[in-house]
């Protein structure tokens, strides 16, 4: 006998599904793609936040929860032991090491356990942590730095300076025994000496002397995850009874970090939900076809006693079964997709693009396109369950809802007519398919538009504001900018003028300085910042409620940090050009007097009545010297970017009068062009400059812009065209696949109209017609929705930004013949299938 | 106490201005073990009437008692589930499901209420409509006749006190006819059981105990 475990729904709906290969083929296609753009676009989304969160770590230096500068050992013991603190890092600082060949390069003399070696990105890759007090590990940067080859036994000597404010200088050997990569994007290099030896060297002291760095003990703590970690610190504090101390948390793991992570990946958000759409819309239709075509089975099994449950479990086991097919197949083609995309899309300086392999990602993808599946089997299996036995047995894959009562009509059955009626036999399923095929076409459209909108010009004028740009290391620099820092040496300027082919320079010096705003500014801010500007504001700056708490000070009366730029030459003429007035009028001539500044205001698309900075004509008392505000600016990127206080007022003077103010100024940032002939020397000047003297000086080349213009523009392209180009391909299987059952269940019903005269030829005819109105009617449609997507959206979301609008509907232009050609193919195929059997055989046929 | 009852029973169909009373104002009473002809010409809301005595169609007013069941305040759910195990249906065009074998297609109303079928009685059955040998056969592989017994087993697989055949015979040849309605009578005879059939066959309509002739909707004795 049968074996009989398995339930009867069950076994009904495998039998089932073995009778419908060709609508299984497509539904499975539809999984694959949907799963395999969901898998794409979470490993995309997952690899570009790891990527972004280890880059991150790396510029703060230190995968610690939080740390502290300056800690005793009592405290570090009592803090290591609260049970909330689940890693602690120990360090005891020696010195600096300032032999003549690491200029440039911070490299710090420490003790460190191997916890905080590892929280810093430093522990030995070969060989291991100093034991000894004649060893000592390094990274690879400043072993080629040193000259000294990367093999454990070498001989290393550093010179450094017990007491900071003396200039003796100590030697030290060592014996190298071990060593690890070096990260350029982390401050500064570690090199490891034992504790023996950094107690020794502070004689034993539990903490530094004053203004000392020998005996610091620094300390980087870890708890079970990263949420309120500022909350937890002081609670750790509060507990081992020193809430003084100064513990920084990591701004790598902090909300703002996360806000910025979450807008990268946004497109990737924006994407799974557009697959989501697209897969909805035509598994859905793939179920409903099939339910559709199949009720009067479901009628019978419902007369026979299956409930609708029962019914309703047995469809959406059949999409299950599907899911079970198609979702593997998806995810590893979607993995390898995003391996393939990942170095396309990362395009972040010193960071090896990652590969998530977080099994979430899998789990994530499977999931959302099972999901997926489910929801769109929803409604065709409430369909299924709700047939009534008798009506099934009358059921015609026809709307019930709208049907014509009659139709005045006269003129007879013509073919296109006649096509035309069929088309809207079923509404639903033809706005459907026709949703689907558009959908891709538009959105392709929207991309293609977008990317060729993008004007590099604009881009370069507002990224790079000469042939080549050096900052000082510390521009950038988390804690802010430190005038003394002197990586844009005399010398190298010295080097700069020398070049051939020079064909200006401009010097860039900046300097922070506390004052109270004047009243008339302060008006200036309160009447520009109404409550919707900042409120506004609040939405898409993570940063606002330090600024808004820095702002309530300063409009109390307290003092505002004035960034004070020096500027000169290229730079100047940049800033003060006519694109970047904003109020006022500049004067070269006048200003160069040194008897005015110019105010920077906000990044302002149009000039406003009133900006929040001093208003023009005012006069500022800067170091004892009295200015009056010539202009205010727009900000130019070149000149302002760096770190800067959240709340700050910039302005501009001269860099002639900056240096009378400020004697012995260091420069920030210099600008020069050269001839093209003499580019490639200009380049290697500045390379060797970096890589002796000052690996931490940035270099901005205009040349280096174009190319990261190029990465940005390709891997936005890649990420919009593949998303599209799926979506597209999966409306047209929809579209295909509509058309193929549309036909196939007319079988007996092109019998019948052939028997009564229709010749093939005609019969032929009239399919092609309906495949040429779906296709006519979605290209209408795709034509006026892509020209509002580019004409409106498009044009809006490029003004502004780094781009001229330009109108195209290249890709909608080029999918037109092929969308054409299908229409006619997909028919003729079709019918030569039904050809074979004969007009007789057709009609007989009971099911 | 009746088995099977219908109280100012009515069914109309369409919407004003096109409504058809498929069965108008109809009190019929059907005792336990009777087998009952219904017989009318085509249209005259016999297999209406059917469907409303096995619930699979809702009255437009009027009541269909079933032992104690008031069909038409059964959910339908509910409703599915008491005909399957309460009523057996046999249909002119067998509606046999193309993708289960004879055995399954037997079974199947057991196996959808979950239970076990009851082995021994199904090949009891199986043996008295000669098909034992057609167990794992497909219902396209089988004639006329045989789809028909597999339909009529079916019925009575799952032990229902009724059993209504709508025109069981309509595509038999008639020998094969014969053969079917003998079987059914015994059948019906051994488990107990009350069959409405409907017929367009006088000679078939003669070997039931009781005829009810449909007209125009309405019933005459």
């Amino acid at each position: 006998m049968m074996r009989e475990q398995t339930s009867m729904t069950g076994t009904l709906t495998k039998r089932s599904m073995k009778k419908s290969k060709g609508r299984n083929l497509v539904a499975v296609l539809a999984v694959v793609m949907t799963t395999m753009m969901f898998t794409t676009l979470f490993t995309l989304a997952q690899s570009m936040g790891k990527n972004l969160t280890q880059m991150y770590l790396h510029q703060s230096g230190t995968s610690a929860h939080a740390t502290c500068k300056d800690v005793t050992d009592e405290q570090y013991e009592q803090i290591a032991e609260h049970p909330d603190v689940t890693e602690s890092g120990k360090s005891i600082v020696v010195g600096l090491a300032e032999n003549p060949d690491l200029a440039g390069r911070q490299v710090e003399i420490r003790y460190g356990n191997d916890i905080y070696a590892r929280q810093d990105f430093a522990y030995p890759t070969a060989g291991e942590m100093p034991q000894r007090e004649d060893e000592i590990a390094l990274d690879t940067l400043t072993l080629e730095r040193l000259g000294i080859a990367c093999k454990l036994g070498q001989q290393v000597t550093l010179e450094w300076r017990q007491d900071i404010r003396s200039e003796e200088k100590t030697s030290s050997t060592f014996t190298l025994c071990g060593f690890w990569e070096g990260n350029l994007s982390v401050y500064a290099s570690m090199a490891w000496v034992s504790e023996g030896f950094a107690l020794e060297a502070c004689k034993g002291a539990g903490e530094a002397a004053d203004g000392q760095v020998c005996g610091l003990r620094m300390m980087g703590i870890s708890f079970d995850d990263t949420k309120d970690i500022d909350g937890k610190t002081q609670k750790v504090l509060a507990d081992c009874g020193c809430p003084e101390l100064d513990f920084q948390t990591n701004y790598a793991y902090s909300d703002e970090m996360r806000h910025s992570i979450f807008m990268e990946n946004l497109p990737m958000y924006v994407g799974m939900a557009l697959v989501f759409l697209a897969g909805y819309l035509i598994i859905f239709n793939v179920f409903q076809i099939s339910v559709a075509s199949d009720i009067q089975f479901y009628g019978k099994l419902k007369t026979l006693g299956m409930t609708g449950k029962q019914i309703r479990k047995m469809i959406l086991g059949q999409g299950s079964l599907l899911s079970l097919l198609g979702i593997p197949a998806g995810l590893v083609l979607g993995y390898l997709l995003g391996i393939v995309l990942m170095p396309v899309l990362m395009s972040l300086p010193d960071t090896d693009a990652v590969i998530s392999a977080n099994p979430v990602i899998f789990i994530g993808s499977a999931l959302f396109a099972f999901m997926t599946v489910m929801i769109s089997c929803l409604l065709p299996a409430r369909l299924a369950g709700k047939v009534s036995p008798i009506e099934a047995l009358r059921y015609t894959d026809v709307d019930s809802g709208i049907r014509r009562k009659d139709k005045k009509s006269e003129k007879g059955a013509s073919l296109t007519g006649m096509a035309w009626s069929n088309l809207w036999r079923n509404r639903k399923r033809t706005i459907l398919v026709i949703l689907s095929l558009t959908l891709g076409l538009v959105l392709m459209s929207f991309f293609y538009a977008k990317n060729a909108s993008f004007d590099m010009e604009k881009y370069l004028l507002e990224l790079a504001a000469a042939d080549y740009q050096i900052d000082d290391a510390t521009n950038e620099r988390v804690g802010g900018y430190d005038p003394n820092s002197r990586t844009i040496s005399d010398g190298l300027i010295r080097d700069i003028s020398a070049l051939e082919g020079l064909e200006g320079t401009g010097r860039l010096y900046s300097r922070e300085v506390s004052m109270p705003l004047s009243i008339q500014a302060c008006e200036n801010y309160q009447e520009f910042y109404t409550e919707e500007e900042l409120e506004n504001y609040a939405s898409f700056d993570p940063t606002f409620p330090k600024w808004k708490e820095n702002f309530d000070h300063v409009m109390n009366g307290g003092e505002a940090i004035h960034t004070v730029y020096g500027a000169d030459g290229m730079i100047l003429e940049a800033v003060a050009g006519k694109d970047y007035i904003l109020a006022g009028e500049y004067d070269a001539e006048r200003f160069a007097g040194g008897d005015y500044v110019l105010a920077i205001g906000p990044s302002l698309e149009a000039p406003e009545e009133v900006l929040p900075t001093y208003s023009v004509g005012e006069k500022i008392q800067i170091e004892n010297r009295e200015f009056t505000v010539m202009a205010v600016l727009n900000p130019l990127q070149p000149m302002v970017e760096g770190s800067h206080p959240v709340f700050d007022v910039p302005l501009v003077m001269p860099a002639k009068v900056f240096t009378e103010l400020w004697p012995g100024s260091n420069l920030r940032k210099f600008y020069f062009d050269v001839d093209d002939g003499n580019m490639e020397n200009a380049a290697e000047l500045l390379q060797a400059y970096q890589q002796t003297e000052s690996a931490d000086m940035n270099i901005v080349s205009r040349k280096t812009m174009e190319e990261q213009y190029e990465a940005e523009t390709r891997s936005k392209a890649v990420m919009g065209y593949s998303v599209s180009i799926v979506i597209a391909l999966v409306g047209i299987l929809n579209y295909i696949n509509s058309m193929v059952t549309a036909i196939i269940s007319r079988k007996k019903e092109f019998a019948m109209i052939q028997s009564v005269g229709m010749t093939k030829r005609q019969l032929r005819r009239m399919l092609a017609f309906e495949g040429l109105y779906y296709v006519v009617l979605t290209l209408l449609i795709a034509y006026i929705l892509s020209t509002v997507a580019v004409g409106v959206i498009v044009r809006a979301l490029v003004a502004g930004g780094y781009a001229t609008f330009q109108f195209t509907l290249m890709p909608l232009v080029g999918c037109t013949p092929v969308l054409i050609l299908l229409a006619f193919v997909i028919p003729y195929i079709c019918f030569r299938k039904l050809e074979k059997q004969s007009v007789v055989e057709r009609l007989r046929t009971a099911e | 106490m009746s088995i099977l009852s219908t109280t100012h029973l009515t069914k109309q169909y369409g919407k004003e201005p096109n409504v058809v009373n498929a069965l108008n104002d109809v009190n019929i009473s059907i005792e336990e073990g009777e087998f009952v002809a219904i017989i009318g010409t085509s249209g005259s809301g016999k297999s209406t009437l059917l469907h409303m005595l096995g619930g699979l169609d809702r009255p437009t007013s009027g009541s269909v008692r079933v032992d104690h069941f008031e069909l038409g305040k059964l959910s339908d759910e509910d409703l599915t589930v008491f005909r399957r195990q309460r009523i057996g249906f046999i249909f002119q065009n067998y509606n046999l499901v193309p993708i289960l074998n004879v055995y399954e297609n037997i079974t199947m109303p057991i196996r959808l209420d979950g239970k076990k079928p009851d082995r021994k009685y199904i090949q009891d059955i199986l043996a008295l409509l000669g098909l034992e040998k057609k167990i794992y056969n497909m219902p396209n592989t089988l004639s006329g006749g045989q789809q028909q017994r597999v339909a009529i087993a079916r019925a009575l697989a799952s032990k229902p006190a009724i059993i209504l055949a709508d025109e069981p015979t309509g595509n038999l040849d008639s020998r094969t006819s014969e053969e079917v309605i003998g079987l059914l009578k015994v059948t019906s005879k051994k488990y107990g059981q009350t069959i409405v059939m409907i017929t367009h066959n006088p000679e078939i309509a003669e070997q039931a105990g009781r005829c009810i002739r449909i007209e125009d909707g309405r019933v005459y004795e």
